[in-house]
C-alpha cells in the first residue's frame, strides 16, 4: 500500500513538473483557424483518423482513459485539451513534443483539421472561427488540381485552378503544394514543397531511382499544404518507379513462419523424436498387459 | 537392475521381516490425517489466491511490461531441474550397476514424477487467460521451443511414471495379505495395481525388459527436457541468457537440486518411518558424494557462465553482470553460490558432514538455493531491455512479487508435498523384492 502509495506520488510530482513546462506555439500558428467549417462529415472523418491515430495514447474522449505516459497525454475532453486554440492544436499534432509524436508526414494537413473537429465536438461551448476567404477571389473551397507526367524532362506537373464568383475558373497562384508517393507507412516526400506560379503551376523533379510495385507503378499524391487555399488533394497512379519484386517474407519454409511452412529438418527431427519415443512408451504399455495375461497362463509353473 | 531375477527370496523367511518393516508405515496413520489436514487448508488459502488472479488477471502479480517472467517461470525452471534427478540415479547409476542406489531408486522416481506432474500446473499459473491453454495445441508452432518443452515434459512424466509403477508391481503382489491394518479400498486398489502378478519367471523377464528400455529412454528425454528448458532463454539474444552453454549449465544444476530433494525425502523416510535399517548411513554418505560431485560440476558451469562474459565485460553484457556481481542482485547472487554451491561443496568433502542430519541440513540450504537460482537466472537480464520503454511509470520497470504471486507458487509446492506424502504412505517407498532379492544374494554367497 505505501509502496503504491509512493508510486503514486512520484507520478505526479513528475507530472507536475513537466506539465510545467509550457508548449510554447508561435503566435502565427496560435491564430490559423480551419479553412472550412467543421460539421458532421468532417467529425465523421475525424473520428475515424482518431481511433486509428490518437486513440492508443489518449484513450476514448471523455472516458479519462488515456494510457500513463508521463507527461500523461490530456483527455480530449479535458479543460486543458481544450483551452487550444484551433491552430494551437493544429501545431502540437503536426510538430509533436516528447513521446507525443509529429504526424507533419502522416496526417494531411486538412486531414489534422477533421481531427480537430472531432476534438471539439466534446465541447459544448465551443464556437469555431473559420479562416477568411483566400486571397485572389477564388473560392478557396473548390481547388481542382491536374496532374501532368513531362517524360522527357522527368517531372510531374501539378495545375491548380477553382472558380470565381465572376470571372470564371481561374488559376491558383502562390499556393504551396507537395508532391508525395505513397509507402507501406505513410507519405514520403518527393522533391521540395512548391509554390505554384501565375498560371497556377508548379513542377516537381521526378527521381529516376524511385522504387515502384512488380509493375513500376507508383501511387502519387498532390497536396496542398497551406490550408488558407482549402482542402484540396489529387492522387494518381504512375508507371514511373523501378520495377521491383520482392517476394513475400513469409514464402519460404522458416523458424518464424507458421507452422505448415515449418524447416523440412525440424518437422523431420521432431516427429521421428516424438514417434520414436512414444512407440518405445507404447510397447511399454503392450508389456504391461503382457504381464497381466502371462499371471492367467495356467501350465506355467508358479513361483509362488 | 539385473537382468534375470533369481525368485529363491519370495521362499526366504527374511522376505516376510522386510516386507513387514517396509509396509508397516503404510496405510492411513492420525499423524498422515493431521498433516495432509494442514497442507489441504494451507492449499485451499492458495487455491484462492490462484481464484483472485484467474478472475482479475496478471495484474494482481508483480509482472509487467518490463519483467513479464518472473517467480512462476522461476519455479518451473525449479520444477523441471529437480524431477530430473529420477534419471539420474535409476537410469545412469542404476545401469552402471552401482548396488547402493537400490533403496533410493524409487524416492527419486516419486521426486521426478511429483515435479514434472506440477511442473505444467506452474506454466498454465504463468497465463493470465489460462482458458486459452488449448490454443496452444490448435496453433502452436513447432518451430517454437515452447511447443518442444511441452512435449517433452509431458513424455518425461509419462515415462518417470512408468518408472515408478513397473518396478512397483511385484510389491503389490508380495504387499498382498500383509496388508491387514490397511483400509480395504487400498487393498483393493493394490489388487488392481498389480496387473495379475504371479512372480513367473516370464512375468520377471517381460518386467526386466519393459523396466530397461524405459531406463534407457528416459535419458534422452531428461536431457531434453531440460536442455530444451535452457533454450526457452538462450534463443534470445538477451544478455545472461544468450549463451551456448546454457544446456549442460541447466542440466548440471538440476542434479544438484535434485539429489538435495531427494536427501531431504531420505531422511524424512528413515526418521519418520524408522527405516534406517534401509536408508543406513552408508547411503547418506554415497548421496553426500553425489552431491559433492554434481555440484563441482555445476560450479564449473557456473565459473564459465560468469567469467568469460565477465572478462570481455561487452556493454550490455556488463550492465547485466554488474547488476549480480555488485549492484541490486549482489546479495542474493553470492549468498546464492556461497550458501548453494562452494559451502556445501568443501563441508561435504569431509566424512563427519555426509551424516543424515548434517546431510539433512544442508540439503535444504541447497535446495533453497537452488530456487533462489533460478530466479537470478529469470528475473535480472530482463531488468535491462536492448529497446527500453521510455517515460513509463517505475512500477512498469522494477519486479515486486506480490503476495498473490507467492501464495499460489507455494501452492504449487505444496501440491508435490501432497503427491509425495500419498505416494509415500500408500505405497512401499523401498523397493521389498528388490531388498530381499539382494538379501537373498549375500546370504546364499555367505554359505558357499
Ligand atoms: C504515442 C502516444 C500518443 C499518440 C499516438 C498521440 N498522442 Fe497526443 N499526446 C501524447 C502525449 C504524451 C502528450 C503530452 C505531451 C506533452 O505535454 O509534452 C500529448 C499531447 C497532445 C496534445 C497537446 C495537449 C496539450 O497539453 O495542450 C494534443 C492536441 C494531442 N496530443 C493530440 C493528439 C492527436 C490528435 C493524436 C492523433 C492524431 C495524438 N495526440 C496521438 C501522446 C500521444
Amino acid at each position: 500500500m505505501i509502496k503504491r502509495y509512493f508510486t503514486l506520488l512520484l507520478i505526479v510530482l513528475i507530472s507536475i513538473r513537466l506539465s510545467a513546462q509550457v508548449w510554447v506555439v508561435p503566435a502565427e500558428n496560435d491564430a490559423r483557424k480551419s479553412p472550412f467549417a467543421f460539421d458532421d462529415a468532417s467529425r465523421k472523418a475525424g473520428s475515424e483518423i482518431y481511433m486509428t491515430s490518437c486513440k492508443s495514447c489518449h484513450g476514448e474522449p471523455g472516458k479519462n482513459n488515456a494510457v500513463p505516459l508521463v507527461p500523461p497525454p490530456p483527455d480530449m475532453s479535458s479543460v486543458r485539451m481544450q483551452a487550444n486554440s484551433d491552430g494551437a492544436m493544429q501545431y502540437k499534432i503536426t510538430n509533436g513534443r516528447g513521446t507525443m509524436p509529429s504526424f507533419k508526414n502522416t496526417i494531411a494537413t486538412t486531414d489534422v483539421w477533421k481531427v480537430i473537429s472531432f476534438v471539439r465536438s466534446f465541447n459544448d461551448k465551443y464556437v469555431q472561427e473559420v479562416a477568411a476567404q483566400a486571397a485572389g477571389g477564388a473560392s478557396v473551397a473548390n481547388v481542382n488540381i491536374k496532374l501532368n507526367w513531362l517524360k522527357e524532362q522527368n517531372q510531374i506537373q501539378a495545375t491548380l485552378s477553382a472558380p470565381s464568383k465572376d470571372k470564371g475558373i481561374l488559376p491558383v497562384g502562390g499556393a504551396e503544394v507537395k508532391l508525395f508517393a505513397k509507402r507501406y507507412f505513410g507519405n514520403l516526400l518527393v522533391d521540395e514543397a512548391r509554390n505554384t506560379d501565375a498560371a497556377g503551376v508548379a513542377l516537381f523533379n521526378f527521381p529516376k531511382d524511385l522504387p515502384g510495385d512488380s509493375a513500376g507503378l507508383v501511387q502519387l499524391v498532390v497536396a496542398l499544404s497551406n490550408e488558407a487555399f482549402g482542402d484540396a488533394k489529387r492522387d494518381t497512379t504512375l508507371a514511373i518507379g523501378v520495377p521491383t519484386y520482392r517476394p513475400p517474407l513469409n514464402e519460404q519454409r522458416a523458424m518464424w513462419n507458421v507452422v505448415s511452412k515449418t524447416p523440412i529438418w525440424l518437422l523431420l527431427a521432431y516427429t521421428i523424436a516424438v514417434f520414436g519415443a512414444w512407440g518405445f512408451i507404447i510397447y511399454v504399455f503392450l508389456q504391461i498387459r503382457g504381464i497381466y495375461r502371462a499371471g492367467s497362463e495356467k501350465n506355467t509353473e508358479s513361483a509362488e | 537392475m539385473a537382468s534375470e531375477v533369481n525368485t529363491d527370496f519370495l521362499h526366504d523367511k527374511k522376505l516376510d521381516s522386510i516386507a513387514a518393516d517396509i509396509l508397516r508405515p503404510v496405510g492411513i496413520t492420525q499423524g498422515f490425517i493431521v498433516w495432509m489436514g494442514f497442507l489441504g487448508i494451507s492449499l485451499l488459502a492458495c487455491i484462492y489466491a490462484y481464484y483472485i488472479q484467474f478472475d482479475k488477471g496478471l495484474i494482481v502479480t508483480g509482472l509487467r511490461d518490463y519483467i513479464s517472467w518472473g517467480m512462476y517461470i522461476a519455479n518451473f525452471v525449479f520444477f523441471v531441474a529437480t524431477s530430473l534427478v529420477g534419471m539420474l540415479i535409476s537410469s545412469v547409476l542404476g545401469l552402471i550397476g552401482f548396488k547402493w542406489v537400490k533403496p533410493i531408486a524409487r524416492i527419486a522416481e516419486i521426486i521426478a514424477v511429483a515435479f514434472a506432474a506440477i511442473a505444467g500446473l506452474v506454466i498454465v499459473s504463468d497465463m493470465g487467460r489460462p482458458e486459452r491453454l488449448p490454443y496452444v495445441f490448435m496453433y502452436g508452432r513447432i518451430q517454437s521451443p515452447i511447443i518442444w518443452d511441452v512435449t517433452v515434459v509431458t513424455t518425461y512424466l509419462v515415462i518417470s511414471t512408468l518408472l515408478y509403477f513397473l518396478p512397483l508391481i511385484p510389491d503389490l503382489a508380495i504387499s498382498k495379505g500383509r496388508m491387514g491394518h490397511t483400509p480395504k479400498w487400498l487393498q483393493k486398489t493394490y489388487e488392481i495395481l498389480a496387473v495379475n502378478w504371479k512372480h513367473t519367471p516370464k512375468q520377471y523377464q517381460i518386467l526386466l525388459k519393459a523396466v530397461r528400455i524405459m531406463l534407457i529412454l528416459i535419458i534422452p528425454t531428461a536431457f531434453a527436457i531440460h536442455t530444451v528448458t535452457s533454450w526457452l532463454f538462450a534463443v534470445t539474444l538477451r544478455p545472461g541468457w544468450d549463451s551456448s552453454i546454457f544446456g549442460p549449465y541447466f542440466l548440471t544444476g538440476a542434479f544438484v537440486a535434485g539429489s538435495a530433494a531427494v536427501v531431504i525425502m531420505m531422511y524424512f523416510v528413515r526418521t519418520n518411518y524408522k527405516l534406517d535399517k534401509y536408508l543406513t548411513e552408508h547411503h547418506f554418505d554415497m548421496m553426500g558424494k553425489l552431491l559433492v560431485l554434481v555440484s563441482i560440476v555445476y560450479l564449473y558451469f557456473n565459473i564459465n557462465e560468469y567469467l568469460v562474459p565477465g572478462f570481455k565485460m561487452k556493454t550490455a553484457e556488463a550492465i547485466h553482470l554488474k547488476d549480480l556481481f555488485v549492484g541490486d542482485w549482489a546479495f542474493m547472487f553470492w549468498s546464492v553460490q556461497l550458501l548453494g554451491l562452494v559451502i556445501p561443496i568443501i563441508l561435504l568433502l569431509f566424512k563427519f558432514f555426509r551424516k543424515p542430519l548434517s546431510m539433512f541440513v544442508i540439503s535444504i540450504v541447497v535446495l533453497i538455493a537452488a530456487w533462489f537460482k533460478r530466479l537470478i537466472i529469470v528475473v535480472p537480464t530482463q531488468d535491462h531491455p536492448f529497446l527500453p520503454i521510455q517515460h513509463v511509470p517505475k512500477a512498469w520497470m522494477v519486479y515486486q512479487p506480490t503476495i498473490v504471486e507467492s501464495a499460489i507458487t507455494i501452492g504449487t509446492l505444496l501440491l508435490v508435498i501432497i503427491i509425495i506424502t500419498v505416494l509415500v504412505k500408500f505405497f512401499p517407498v523401498i523397493p521389498i523384492w528388490e531388498m530381499a532379492e539382494e538379501q537373498n544374494e549375500i546370504d546364499s554367497k555367505s554359505k558357499e
